[in-house]
């Protein structure tokens, strides 16, 4: 078996920027997702009814449809129907979002239902408003609970925008299926490719586990 | 390093119970750390048969430490403990028969909270002796009416109070017919309106002639039914005799202030 | 714009067989990554040197790499290790069920060793072997616990499943895109491609729901 790893050394600056396209798409999706998940969790949680059944049966249909599908749709399917293109980096945006937002709104839900409601009454007690209560009383505390599942938000988009080269967004995932078919070098490219998404992904989760056990001794406050 | 450990008057010593038979255990010069962590620092004490043993002591003075280290839940880092003069074994296979002759009772009580009050006292039996499931269960019975809980055997741990749950895992304990039990601080977790069904119930295995080492913070338990009384402090004995001894009329300054610092008045 | 909204009806068989094959892979997945997640479990909590690193590396491994390139380089490297063709179908199972047997590792894992430590001292201080005390009192408290997981997990897999399309294997995805890309029908296809999965894993979901209520944890 000989082993050729010249199409990559050759190509780098065409990983260099599909990588860069990941961490951005990456980056950029997870914020977007637990700000929008933060939206729909305080509208479930202090919305009008109607409003929150119909955000439990979003986030429900984000957790049956697959994150494939879902880009697919948008990428595909939506410009028939709305008769506008997205570009495949937006597509994926909105797409990852869509799908992520669900679960971090799940995630806020659980952290903003895990702070002790005497923690509210206090508050109450002393006069502050129910908006005022929930800026500086209860997302605080939450938050910091919270933050190794931000974590993983992360790691989620991160593994997830490989999933945006089928609708070709120039990802390194896509970037390594091009070069790999353009070279006939399929082993060395996508293991290359496997180590550079390890080396992004390693210290994430590092970080995220590390997170989550200095916090385990907090559980319900 | 040994302790210095003021034995008591000799003529207590000689009328300690059990004084006139081999010791049960014997703890040579036992020493533990953990990392830098100095827990038992050279401890050794005998325990006569039949003796109700109670350790006292601060939190961290060793007496816990040296309870585990009894039936080898804790690994030795110097000395010895014998049991019936025999040290204790390191491989595991044939530390698990020395277990089984000794019962111990835990602070959290350690139920099995998946099988119910009955089956958490025939496990043992079961298990460990290849006892039958229904033979194991009728001396599970028995044991269930000697601490007063034969009503409940059929309750899951979490349907049974801090007193009931202590009492069931004394019977489950004595269901491995031991010839020494180990008690920690039995009573510490428990509501003070239950602590007393939990005494009564030791006051009876004693009164038996059971051998029972106990660690524990309740005096007028170890002042009324204990035999001899070991105060520890930092890994090592301050002092040990009968009670009337440790809390009439203590050798050792620091025990006095000890049982000062507990409000005990005597 | 016209819609054709037919084309779903006539290729309901392929459909179906799609349907069917994002299940069976699922399922027998599913079948194999217990096991195997258990496996490495053991060996992670064994006191062998050896064997808890090569657990801790394969978990590891597969926790930090996107599933879709475990498939690609499965798919591409196993031909030339094993020097034997193998179907696609094979490939995505082998690259499925050590992903997911990697989760479930850390799932096992977590679970038995959220079982407070007092529970195995207590079957060890009656005499019990550490086997008898895992496999009698601690195994059945944590099983408790990680069904939930697994029923997370589970779902997971089954969205997951649509990844092996990219290597041509025919469940529910790779068929809707062949419909589509036979027929033009865009539209109707992926629209019927999201109804199905969701037909299928809109109830999945909600048992899941129900299974995190029932084994909920009460300490």
């Amino acid at each position: 078996m000989d082993v050729d790893f010249s199409p990559i050394i050759e190509n780098w600056r065409f990983f260099a920027g599909g990588l860069g396209v990941t961490v951005l798409l990456s980056v950029v999706s997870a914020v977007t997702s637990i700000l929008s998940g933060l939206v729909i969790a305080l509208l479930r949680l202090y919305g009008p009814r109607w409003l929150s059944r119909v955000l439990v049966f979003y986030v429900d249909t984000m957790r049956a449809i697959p994150i494939l599908v879902v880009l697919v749709w948008i990428y595909f399917a939506f410009p028939l129907l709305a008769g506008v293109t997205f570009p495949p980096f937006w597509a994926a945006l909105v797409g990852l979002t869509l799908h992520i937002a669900a679960y971090a709104s799940e995630i806020i839900r659980a952290g903003i239902e895990s702070i002790r409601p005497g923690q509210t009454r206090a508050g109450l007690a002393l006069g502050m408003s129910r908006a005022q209560i929930l800026r500086k009383i209860i997302l605080p505390q939450a938050t910091i609970r919270m933050l190794p599942a931000f974590g993983s938000v992360l790691t989620m988009a991160i593994k997830d925008t490989a999933i945006a080269t089928v609708i070709a967004v120039p990802e390194l995932m896509h970037r390594a299926e091009t070069v790999a078919g353009q070279s006939y070098r399929p082993v060395e490219v996508f293991t290359t490719v496997m180590v550079l998404y390890f080396l992004v992904l390693f210290p994430v989760t590092r970080i995220v586990d590390r997170m989550y056990q200095k916090l385990a001794h907090l559980g319900r406050s | 390093m040994t302790s210095a450990t003021p034995q008591g008057t000799a003529p207590a010593a000689r009328a300690r119970k059990g004084a006139d038979q081999p010791p049960v255990l014997v703890y040579e010069n036992v020493r533990k750390l953990y990392g830098d962590f100095v827990a038992l620092n050279g401890v050794s004490l005998q325990v006569n048969k039949g003796e109700v043993m109670c350790l006292i002591g601060p939190s961290g003075s060793g007496k816990s430490t040296l309870l585990r280290c009894t039936n080898a839940l804790e690994t030795l880092n110097g000395g010895r403990v014998l049991l019936d003069g025999i040290p204790l074994p390191t491989r595991e296979t044939e530390v698990r028969k020395v277990r089984q002759r000794m019962g111990m009772v835990f602070q959290s009580f350690e139920l099995f909270p998946h099988k119910t009050a009955l089956d958490n006292v025939a496990m043992g039996p079961v298990t460990v002796l290849g006892m039958s499931e229904a033979d194991a269960r009728k001396r599970a019975m028995v044991l269930l009416e000697k601490v007063g809980l034969e009503s409940k055997a059929g309750n899951f741990p979490a349907n049974l109070s801090g007193g009931q749950q202590q009492r069931v895992a004394i019977a489950r304990a004595l269901a491995m017919e031991p010839e020494v039990m180990l008690f920690d601080e039995p009573t510490s977790a428990l509501d003070p309106e239950t602590v007393g069904e939990v005494l009564n119930v030791m006051k009876k295995l004693a009164q038996e002639g059971m051998t029972m080492i106990v660690v524990t913070h309740e005096m007028s338990f170890a002042q009324r039914v204990a035999n001899w009384v070991v105060v520890f402090e930092n890994g090592a004995i301050l002092e040990e005799g009968p009670p009337a001894q440790i809390f009439e009329h203590p050798t050792v300054a620091r025990t006095r202030d000890f049982l000062g610092h507990l409000g005990w008045n005597g | 714009m016209n819609f054709d909204w037919n084309v779903i009806w006539t290729h309901r068989g392929a459909l179906w067989d799609g349907a069917l094959m994002t299940v069976g892979l699922t399922v027998l997945t599913m079948l194999l990554a217990v096991p195997g997640g258990i496996l490495l479990a053991l060996m992670r909590l064994s006191s062998n040197k050896l064997l808890s690193s090569a657990s801790l590396a394969f978990v590891e491994f597969f926790r930090n790499l996107p599933l879709i390139l475990v498939i690609y380089w499965a798919f591409y490297v196993m031909p030339i290790a094993f020097d034997v063709q193998f179907s696609a179908l094979t490939t995505a199972l082998v690259a499925l069920v050590l992903n997911v047997s990697a989760y479930n590792a850390e799932t096992f894992r977590a679970g038995i060793n959220s079982i407070r430590k007092g529970q195995m001292e207590a079957a060890l201080a009656m005499g019990m072997s550490r086997r008898q005390a895992m496999f009698k009192v601690v195994i059945p408290q944590a099983a408790r616990r990680i069904l939930p997981v697994l029923a997370s997990t589970w779902i997971s897999l089954f969205k997951d499943t649509s990844l092996v399309s990219v290597i041509a294997v025919s469940e529910l995805a790779y068929t809707s895109m062949q419909i589509r890309a036979q027929t033009f029908r865009v539209l109707e296809m992926l629209t019927a491609m999201a109804a199905i999965y969701w037909l299928m894993g809109y109830p999945q979901a909600k048992l899941v729901d129900w299974i995190h209520k029932k084994y909920g944890v009460k300490e």
